[in-house]
C-alpha cells in the first residue's frame, strides 16, 4: 500500500524560478526509496516538505500525503502529530544532531515524552530497548553516557534510535552515512536494512552515493535541477538507465577493479623519503599523549603517485602534512627533495617549498575569500619572485587555461565560483611553480561525483603535462585506485599494507585492507 | 570540456549600508553630521553670543529651540555641540581602534606578549567607564581632550580582544596553511592574508564604538568633567537645561533628541554591516 504520495510538488523562493518543479514520488509500506542527485537538485528540500521543515520564504504547492493526511499547508498542530510519530528524520551529522551536554538516555526520554505520557522508569526501559534495537552494545549502562563517549557510528545509531522512538512508518534519512567511515557506513546500512525487515519501516533515503543506493534501495528516483528524471527499480537503473544524465552520473562513479593499463615510468630520483618516522602529540592538561604516526617508512620517486588510504584517525592527513614539513617528526628522518627537513632554517625550508605544493580538501576554505582568483594563483610566483607585474598576470592566465578554466576568471573572487571551479583554481595555484611533489589531501571528497570525475580526469592530464610526484590522500578506495600507481594502507598510524595499486586492491594481503574493500559500497558496472 | 556545476551568486561589499536598517542609520547619522559640519552656515546666532532680553525664552520664530539661562540661542549651541561631539568621536575611536588593534596583533605573536596584553586589558576593563573618567579628569583636568583619552582607553581592550580572537581564528584557516606551503614568509602571510581577513569584524565594532563615544561625551559633560563651558557640547547643553526645565522644556529636548538619534543611527549602521557579513 502506498504510504507516502508526493504529487506535483513545486517549491519556490519568492518569485524566483522554482527549485523543486513538479516532483511526484510514491513510497510504499516497507519500501526503501533512494532519492539521488547532485547538490542543488532539490532532493533535500523535497524530503523536508514531508515534515514541514522548509526554510523561511520557501513556498510549496502541490500535494504531499502521508497515509491520508495532507501535509502541504498543514498547521503546526497537525505537523506536530506527524513529526517523529508517523515520519521521522535521521540527519547527516550525528555530531550536531545530538545535544552534547545531555546523556543519550535523557535525550531519548525527552523524545518519548514528547510523543505521549510515559512514566520515568518506563521511559528509561524503553530507551534501553531502543538502544538495543539499534545494536548499541551494553545498552543498559551506555544509556547514561554522553554523546562524546560514543564513536561516530554509535552516535548515528543513537540518532536512529531517537528517530524510532515514536515508532514511525516512514524514516527520512538525509545522507545518513556521508559523515562516516566506509566500514562504519556498511554497518549503518546493514542496520537500516534490518530495521526495515523486522519492523516494516519504509525509508526515504537521500544520498549522492550510488554505491549506497545499490547496497540497500529497492527503487531509485533520480533528480536534477528540481525535476525527477526517472524512477526505476534499483537493478534496472544500474543495468538500463533510461536517461542520459543517469548514464553520465553512473559512468562518473569511480570503481574498484576497473581494468586499466596505466603504468608510469618510475623515475630513479627520490622526491621524498620517510625513515622510521613517528609523530606524537604531547598530552596536555593531564591527558595522555597521542601517537598519530608510528614507525612509518615511505619513499616516493619522481613522477610517482602514491595513494594513502585509511579511515579517520589513521594518520593519513598527518603523514601528508609531515611530508611538507608542516608537522615536525617526533622521531625518524624526513628527506624532502634531498634535504633533511627538521635540520633546516626557516628560510631554507621556505626555499625548499618552491618544489612542493598542497591541495586541500575544501577549496572554499583554502582560497582566501578576499583575494581574486588571479592573486591566489599568482601568489607562489610573487613569493618566490619568479615573475612580476604583467608577467604574473599572463602566467596566471596560462595556468587557468591548463586547468581548463576561462582566462577571464582572473578577476573573480572565490565566492563567485562553484566548488569544482574552486578546486581547479587550487590546482592551478599548486602547479604554478611546477612542483616536484604535490600533496593532495582528499582533493575531491567535497565535490559531486560528476565534478569529481572531471577533476580526476584533469588531474591525470596535468600529471602528464607537469610530471609531478603525488601523495594522494583519500578515504575513497575507488578514487585512489583510479589515480595511484602505488597504495599505502594506514591504520592507527602504522602502515598495514603497501604495494602496487592493482595488486593491493585485487589481491589484498592484510585482513584490514580486505575489510576496507568489502565495506566500500559498490555501484554495479553497467553492462555495455 | 564543460564545467558542470554552476557558480554561486555574488554580493557587493557595502550592500549592508545601501538598504534596510543600514541605510536608515547612514541617513540619520549623515543628516546630523552635515548639520554639524555646516553649523557656521546654518546657525542663526553665534553659540556664545548673549542676546539681550532673551532669557529662557520658549521656542519662537527667532529662536526655534528657545534661549538658555544666559540668553544664548539653544539651536545654535546644539548645532555647534554636534560638531564637537562628532570631532571627539571620529578622532578618538579610530585612535583607540588602531592602538588596541596593534596591541591585539602583537599579543598573537608571542605567548608572553599575550599574557601582558591580556592583563593590561583586564585592568582597564575592571574600571567602570565613569570611574575611569572621573579619575582621569582629576589627574589631567576636565576638557574635550580628557573625553578623548577616556574614549581611547575604553576602546583599547575592546578592539584589542576583537583583533586577537580574529587573528587567531584566521591563522587556522586552510588558506593560511596554503600560503605557508607555497613558501611565503611570516610577514607576507600576515600582510596579505591574516590582516585583511582579521579586519572584517572591525566595521561593526567601529560603528558600535562611535555610538558609545557619543554617549561617553554626553555623560562626562553632563556631570561637568567633559567639554568646558562656555563651549557648547550636547552633554553640557543637557546639563544646563536641567535646572530650567520648568521654564523652557525645549531647551533639553533638542540635544536629547540629537544624542538619541546619533546613538540609534550608529547602532543601525552596526547592525546593517553585521547582517551583511553573516549572509
Amino acid at each position: 500500500m502506498t504510504l507516502l504520495k508526493i504529487e506535483d510538488l513545486t517549491i519556490a523562493f519568492g518569485t524566483a524560478a522554482p527549485v523543486v518543479d513538479g516532483v511526484s514520488i510514491g513510497v510504499d509500506d516497507g519500501e526503501i526509496v533512494a532519492l539521488v542527485g547532485e547538490s542543488g537538485s532539490g532532493k533535500s528540500l523535497t524530503a523536508r516538505t514531508i515534515l514541514g521543515l522548509l526554510p523561511d520564504g520557501a513556498d510549496a504547492t502541490g500535494s504531499v500525503t502521508l497515509g491520508d493526511t495532507q501535509l502541504i499547508g498543514a498547521n503546526e498542530a497537525l505537523l506536530g502529530s506527524v513529526r517523529g510519530v508517523r515520519a521521522a528524520m535521521i540527519f547527516q551529522e550525528p555530531q550536531t544532531a545530538l545535544n552534547p551536554v545531555q546523556k543519550i538516555g535523557w535525550q531519548i526520554t525527552q523524545a518519548l515524552q514528547a510523543h505521549g505520557r510515559i512514566s520515568k522508569s518506563e521511559a528509561r526501559s524503553r530507551a534501553i530497548e531502543l538502544l538495543e534495537l539499534v545494536e548499541i552494545p551494553d545498552a543498559a549502562s551506555r544509556v547514561d553516557w554522553y554523546p562524546h563517549q560514543l564513536s561516530g557510528g554509535q552516535k548515528q545509531r543513537v540518532v536512529i534510535a531517537l528517530a524510532l522512538s515514536g515508532e514511525p512508518d516512514l524514516l527520512i534519512a538525509d545522507e545518513p552515512t556521508t559523515a562516516l567511515d566506509v566500514t562504519v557506513q556498511a554497518e549503518i546500512l546493514d542496520l537500516l536494512q534490518r530495521l526495515r525487515k523486522t519492523r516494516g519501516t519504509a525509508i526515504l533515503l537521500i544520498t549522492h552515493n550510488m554505491g549506497v543506493v545499490a547496497e540497500i534501495a529497492d527503487s531509485v528516483v533520480v533528480m536534477r535541477e528540481g525535476r525527477v528524471l526517472e524512477r526505476q527499480p534499483v537493478d534496472r537503473l544500474f543495468s538500463d538507465p533510461s536517461h542520459q544524465y543517469t548514464r553520465d552520473l553512473l559512468d562518473a562513479v569511480p570503481r574498484l577493479h576497473e581494468v586499466r593499463d596505466r603504468l608510469h615510468e618510475k623515475g630513479s630520483t627520490e622526491v621524498l623519503r620517510l625513515s622510521d618516522v613517528s609523530v606524537v602529540y604531547p598530552g596536555r592538561f593531564g591527558a595522555a599523549s597521542f601517537t598519530a604516526i608510528e614507525g612509518v617508512d615511505l619513499t616516493l620517486s619522481a613522477g610517482e603517485v602514491v595513494g594513502l588510504v585509511g579511515e579517520s584517525g589513521s594518520g593519513k592527513t598527518t603523514l601528508g602534512r609531515l611530508a611538507l614539513g608542516l608537522v615536525p617528526a617526533t622521531t625518524g628522518r624526513v628527506e624532502l627533495l634531498g634535504a633533511t627537513v627538521g635540520h633546516l632554517r626557516a628560510s631554507e625550508l621556505r626555499a625548499l617549498r618552491r618544489g612542493v605544493a598542497l591541495v586541500h580538501q575544501d577549496p572554499a576554505a583554502s582560497l582566501d575569500p578576499r583575494r581574486s582568483v588571479g592573486q591566489s594563483i599568482g601568489e607562489p610566483l610573487v613569493v618566490h619572485k619568479v615573475a612580476t607585474g604583467a608577467e604574473v598576470r599572463s602566467r596566471t592566465k596560462q595556468l587557468l587555461e591548463s586547468v581548463r578554466l576561462p582566462a577571464d576568471f582572473v578577476d573573480r573572487r572565490p565566492s563567485e565560483l562553484s566548488g569544482g571551479q574552486r578546486q581547479r583554481v587550487a590546482l592551478a595555484r599548486a602547479l604554478a611553480l611546477s612542483p616536484k611533489l604535490l600533496v593532495a589531501d582528499e582533493p575531491t571528497s567535497a565535490l559531486d561525483v560528476s565534478v569529481q570525475a572531471h577533476v580526476l580526469e584533469l588531474f591525470a592530464e596535468l600529471r602528464e603535462e607537469f610530471g609531478f610526484a603525488c601523495l594522494f590522500v583519500s578515504h575513497d578506495l575507488a578514487v585512489v585506485d583510479s589515480v595511484a600507481d602505488r597504495v599505502v594502507v594506514l591504520r592507527r598510524g602504522t602502515v598495514v599494507e603497501e604495494g602496487r595499486a592493482a595488486e593491493v586492491f585485487r589481491n589484498p594481503h592484510h585482513e584490514y585492507t580486505r575489510h576496507l574493500i568489502e565495506s566500500a559500497p559498490a555501484a554495479p558496472v553497467r553492462a555495455g | 570540456m564543460t564545467v558542470l556545476d554552476e557558480p554561486v551568486r555574488t554580493r557587493t561589499r557595502w550592500s549592508g549600508l545601501t538598504s534596510g536598517q543600514g541605510l536608515v542609520g547612514v541617513i540619520i547619522v549623515g543628516v546630523i553630521a552635515l548639520a554639524g559640519i555646516f553649523a557656521p552656515l546654518l546657525a542663526p546666532y553665534d553659540p556664545l553670543e548673549q542676546i539681550s532680553g532673551a532669557n529662557l525664552l520658549a521656542p519662537n520664530a527667532d529662536h526655534w529651540l528657545g534661549t538658555d539661562q544666559v540668553n544664548r540661542d539653544v539651536l545654535s549651541r546644539v548645532l555647534y555641540g554636534i560638531r564637537i561631539d562628532l570631532e571627539i568621536a571620529f578622532v578618538a575611536v579610530p585612535i583607540g581602534a588602531i592602538i588596541g588593534g596593534l596591541v591585539g596583533l602583537v599579543s598573537t605573536l608571542h605567548p608572553a606578549a599575550d599574557t601582558a596584553a591580556q592583563r593590561i586589558f583586564d585592568v582597564v576593563l575592571a574600571f567602570p567607564a565613569l570611574i575611569l573618567a572621573i579619575t582621569l579628569a582629576a589627574i589631567i583636568g576636565p576638557g574635550a581632550f580628557t573625553v578623548g583619552v577616556v574614549i581611547v582607553l575604553a576602546e583599547l581592550p575592546i578592539f584589542g580582544r576583537l583583533i586577537r580572537t580574529s587573528v587567531l581564528k584566521v591563522r587556522e584557516q586552510p588558506y593560511v596553511e596554503a600560503a605557508e606551503v607555497i613558501g611565503a614568509g611570516k610577514l607576507f602571510v600576515l600582510r596579505t592574508h591574516v590582516l585583511p581577513n582579521s579586519l572584517e569584524p572591525i566595521g561593526v565594532q567601529v560603528a558600535l564604538s562611535l555610538s558609545l563615544a557619543v554617549f561617553v561625551e554626553s555623560a562626562m559633560s553632563f556631570i561637568g568633567i567633559g567639554v568646558r563651558p562656555p563651549e557648547p557640547s550636547l552633554g553640557s547643553i543637557i546639563s544646563d537645561s536641567i535646572p530650567n526645565l520648568d521654564i523652557n522644556a525645549a531647551f533639553a529636548v533638542g540635544p536629547l533628541v540629537v544624542v538619541a538619534l546619533l546613538v540609534l543611527g550608529f547602532l543601525l549602521i552596526a547592525q546593517g554591516i553585521g547582517r551583511e557579513r553573516r549572509s
